[in-house]
């Protein structure tokens, strides 16, 4: 029980080590949150009592401050990472300008349990990924942690087990109550000032002081009245063997309500949801962030209305494999710190992860599982600068309606500047005031100047762009995702099989092809819709029948009388068995509603194409584009991030995929 | 732009939704430079059947309301309901439980056979609805956040997700903790949980979400402590249409 969890270790390494140990008299703490309290640079905040409970609030006087909680309500992320935050305001009038939120004072934190320091420890790495999120960082950055030792612990909590009882990094300062006294262990150099400038009588602690503090220590170890019956080691182990194990998850969620308090009281859990708010005038507004979690209902619903985890038990599932694999195989920590938070918030009590960690490793041992524990990968998180959420200014140049729920907008960024996108990459399009939504891009890069996108009416955003006009004005984020590799498909034979709108991020690579033509071998297009009418690019079409480099086959479900069709019938994958080529030579790129992939992959099969020939564009919902929010998440993988484009041979394997 | 034109209509309820919209004070007149109201009983004496958006508050109670209704649907472009009676049925629904002539005669005595009524109804059971300010009554903020989505064209946003989010984010001890009974696990938030933050409990004005695990809610509510007739009257007091529905 006393092994201390894995790579929290690493996080620890790259900290301060501990600077040493003062004691301070009670009452000269108390006069040292009064000074911080009255010197008004600061914002103290503490822990409180509320209705029998605690919570971290403003402080008005250190005497309001109850050191002996057990837990509190919400954990202190939100402070970083606050319930609700503007990203930025806007006003459209004169323009356009957008302004982030002012600046806020720096934080004192006091009171906080080693299990949210170390929660605390996870967010900054999960925030720090790939790129930087600066909205957490400049609050995470300029803040104080004062961390006080569990005196009293609640009865759901098992941080003991996760390693995180008790922490020797990550607080600036850390209390341990010695009866009249406070010990202070001084974890960094901003702490060390604060205590020289605000407090008075800090004596260096004695020898018997310093072993009290690890007295007590020792003795918060084993306050648990949880019991874990395994090392939490062998948890992402025994996840991945219970994946399938549908009774199982089922009989576990029967009774969830998909309330979602588990995960907004965690103090781990970082999704959000992004959203519009304009004013009254409808000119000005802001876009603010707010918590959202993968237990509701709609968290993975893209606005064609496909929800990508439909049920409760897929959700209450994800939840624990996000915690308990998905994020350990990421960064190489469980994030789960044991606070015990989701447990006590259950009201039909399945959420305590000792109880479903408990049964499933009694229900795998009787089946005879063997479970080893699971070695932490090598990590090295990247990151490369910071998060933009504030869009670039951009002018609609030219709007080509398809259909009645198509248009293909050309777009130019207003400060002249080239998107520099790869084929098979999406931009967040913004209109003000309704919100942001994920397009792939529909040109090649090696078009100038600007790009495109073909937009379908679906959801709000969707639905608002087509009443613009050339000349409207939209913001645009990214290119986001990986994008085809253009330069490792060099040389070799090329498949596009397209369905419906998966035509538009396939024509940013096959016109990119096109552009390189003597680069790439034989071109096939197979190209499926419902019906005549609905076919995009029809003109583009038309032209390629024309070309000699490049084979071409369209498809309709189905003519209906009064129109038009001389070619193929039928669904897409009728088009497969009419081409022959050299599954050796041939790279086949697949994109087109969800439900198309696997008949179209089960029938490359047939034709011999082997999984890591096959490529594929993924739709989720992608919502901030940086694999922060969780939304368009599939297992382990990110799609705005990881994705969208995916060799099939990755992720065969990975079950929410197809 | 031209103004759009709304109209406030009323059916079976008591008028608190529109009440609040008369409560908007100064956001009313900011809300003016967007909208021109043509009819509004409770603030003004004209009235005009030239409208594009009919707000309509109260349930359906009779069967020759359904006419009147069907005629504010033909005269308006969007039809949004608004508060409880209208949006799910409301408190009129209570007395769907009873049998129909003994609720005519505890009201109207021996003028009952004058009164017409079936059982009380939302009025997208009469007609479709293009937007729904939930809540008994409607929150004002919740209000305007429809009116200005309306005005960008744009669905609102009214969220398919239960009371203990925003309970959650507001820090809330929970009612069960307080030893109360509180349906907000299976009711639609957008009020901020305002009652919960006030002290009291969610009695579910705001209607079920699209698929609430009720049987687990009534389960919490029996293990809690409520006797099993007692979780079914918490169901039954704005839930009544929803759950006969389902």
């Amino acid at each position: 029980m006393e092994h201390a969890y894995l790579i929290c270790c690493l996080i620890g390494q790259q900290r301060l080590a501990g600077l040493g140990m003062k004691v301070i008299s009670k009452k000269d703490f108390d006069d040292f949150v009064d000074a911080l309290i009255k010197d008004s640079s600061w914002n103290i905040v503490g822990v409180k009592a509320k209705d029998g409970k605690f919570v971290f609030g403003p402080l008005e006087s250190a005497s309001e401050l109850r050191l002996d909680y057990d837990v509190t309500l919400l954990p202190p992320k939100k402070y970083f990472f606050p319930q609700r935050e503007t990203l930025f305001t806007y006003s459209l009038a004169d323009g356009f300008s957008a302004k982030s939120p002012s600046e806020t004072k720096p934080l004192v934190i006091i009171g906080v349990h080693p299990y949210d320091i170390m929660a605390l420890l996870h967010m900054d790495e999960i925030f720090r990924e790939t790129k930087s999120d600066p909205y957490y960082f400049e609050k995470r950055e300029t803040s104080v942690i004062v961390g006080v030792n569990i005196q009293k612990m609640s009865k759901w909590n098992f941080s003991a087990y996760m390693g995180c009882a008790t922490i020797d990094w990550g607080y600036d300062l850390m209390l341990t109550d010695l009866g009249n006294k406070y010990a202070i262990s001084i974890g960094s150099q901003k702490g060390e000032e604060l205590l020289e400038k605000y407090a008075k009588n800090v004596m260096p602690a004695l020898a018997k002081d310093v072993q009290l503090v690890s007295q007590k220590k020792r003795e918060i170890m084993n306050m648990s009245s949880q019991k874990l019956d395994f090392p939490p080691e062998m948890i992402p182990s025994l996840l991945q063997r219970a994946y399938g194990e549908s009774d199982f998850w089922e009989r576990h969620s029967e009774k969830c309500l998909a309330c979602g308090s588990c995960v907004l009281v965690c103090p781990t859990c970082y999704c959000f949801d992004v959203r519009d708010n304009p004013d009254l005038t409808l000119e000005q507004g802001e876009r603010f962030r707010t918590w959202d979690g993968c237990l509701l209902e709609d968290f993975a619903k893209v606005a064609s209305g496909e929800n990508f985890r439909p049920t409760r038990p897929t959700r209450y599932r994800h939840r624990y494999f996000k915690k308990g694999k998905y994020l350990f195989e990421r960064f190489g920590f469980i994030s789960c710190v044991g606070c015990g938070r989701c447990s006590s918030n259950c009201l039909p009590d399945i959420a305590n992860p000792v109880n479903l960690f408990n049964d499933m490793y009694r229900e795998m041992t009787n089946k005879g599982v063997e479970v080893k524990p699971a070695t932490p990968p090598e990590v090295t998180v990247e990151t490369e600068g910071n998060i933009e959420y504030v869009p670039k200014l951009a002018t609609i140049i030219r709007k080509t309606p398809f259909t009645t729920n198509e248009t293909l907008f050309e777009i130019m960024l207003d400060d002249g500047s080239e998107l520099g996108h790869k084929p098979g990459q999406f931009v967040e399009v913004s209109v003000f005031g309704v919100g942001e939504a994920p397009i792939s891009l529909a040109s090649s890069p090696t078009k100038k100047g600007s790009f495109e996108l073909c937009v379908r009416k679906l959801g709000n955003v969707t639905t608002k762009l087509h009443s613009l006009n050339v000349g409207d004005r939209v913001g645009i984020r990214g290119p986001f995702g990986n994008g085809f590799d253009a330069e490792a498909l060099k040389g070799k034979d090329l498949l596009f099989i397209a369905g419906g709108l998966g035509i538009a991020p396939l024509r940013s690579l096959f016109n990119y092809v096109l552009d390189n033509r003597k680069d790439y071998g034989r071109v096939i297009l197979l190209y499926g819709c419902k019906e005549p009418r609905e076919l995009l690019f029809k003109d583009e079409m038309l032209a390629l029948a024309l070309r000699d480099d490049v084979e071409f086959k369209p498809t309709v479900n189905w003519c209906p009388e009064n129109e038009v069709w001389t070619g193929n019938i039928g669904v897409i994958t009728t088009l497969i068995p009419q081409v022959s080529f050299d599954p050796e030579r041939t790279y086949v790129i697949v994109c087109g509603p969800p439900v198309m992939y696997k008949f179209v992959i089960a029938d490359l099969k047939t034709k011999n194409v082997q999984d890591d020939h096959i490529i594929l564009s993924l739709e989720r919902r992608m919502k901030c584009g940086v694999g922060k929010c969780g939304h368009c998440q599939i297992n382990q993988i990110y799609v705005c991030k990881d994705g969208p484009v995916f060799n099939y041979s990755k992720i065969k394997g990975v079950p929410e995929a197809l | 732009m031209m103004k759009p034109k709304v109209a406030f209509f009323d059916f079976a309820g008591c008028e608190g939704d529109q009440l609040q919209v008369a409560n908007l004070e100064e956001e009313l007149l900011k809300l003016l430079d967007k909208v021109e109201v043509v009819s509004f009983r409770e603030v003004m004496k004209e009235h005009s059947d030239n409208y594009d958006i009919a707000f309509i508050e109260g349930s359906c109670t009779r069967l020759q309301d359904e006419d009147r209704l069907k005629q504010i649907r033909k005269n308006a472009k969007i039809v949004v309901a608004i508060g409880s009676c209208a949006t799910i049925g409301g408190i009129n629904a209570l007395r769907n439980y009873k049998d129909l002539d003994e609720v005519r005669r505890t009201v109207y005595g021996e003028h009952a056979k004058l009164f017409d009524t079936y059982a009380a109804r939302p009025i997208d059971a009469v007609i479709p609805v293009d937007a729904y300010v939930h809540g008994c009554p409607i929150d004002r903020e919740e209000f305007l956040n429809v009116v200005k989505s309306l005005l960008l064209g744009k669905k609102p946003e009214i969220p398919n997700y239960p009371v203990c989010v925003e309970c959650k984010k507001n820090e809330n001890v929970c009612a069960f903790e307080r030893g109360q009974f509180c349906v907000g696990p299976v009711t639609r938030a957008g009020c901020n949980s305002c009652c919960v933050n006030e002290g009291t409990i969610c009695w579910g004005c705001r209607g079920l979400i699209d698929n609430p695990n009720e049987n687990a809610q009534k389960e919490v509510l029996i293990k809690y402590g409520l006797t099993v007739n007692d979780a079914i009257n918490k169901f039954k007091l704005y839930f009544g249409w929803q759950e006969a529905k389902r």
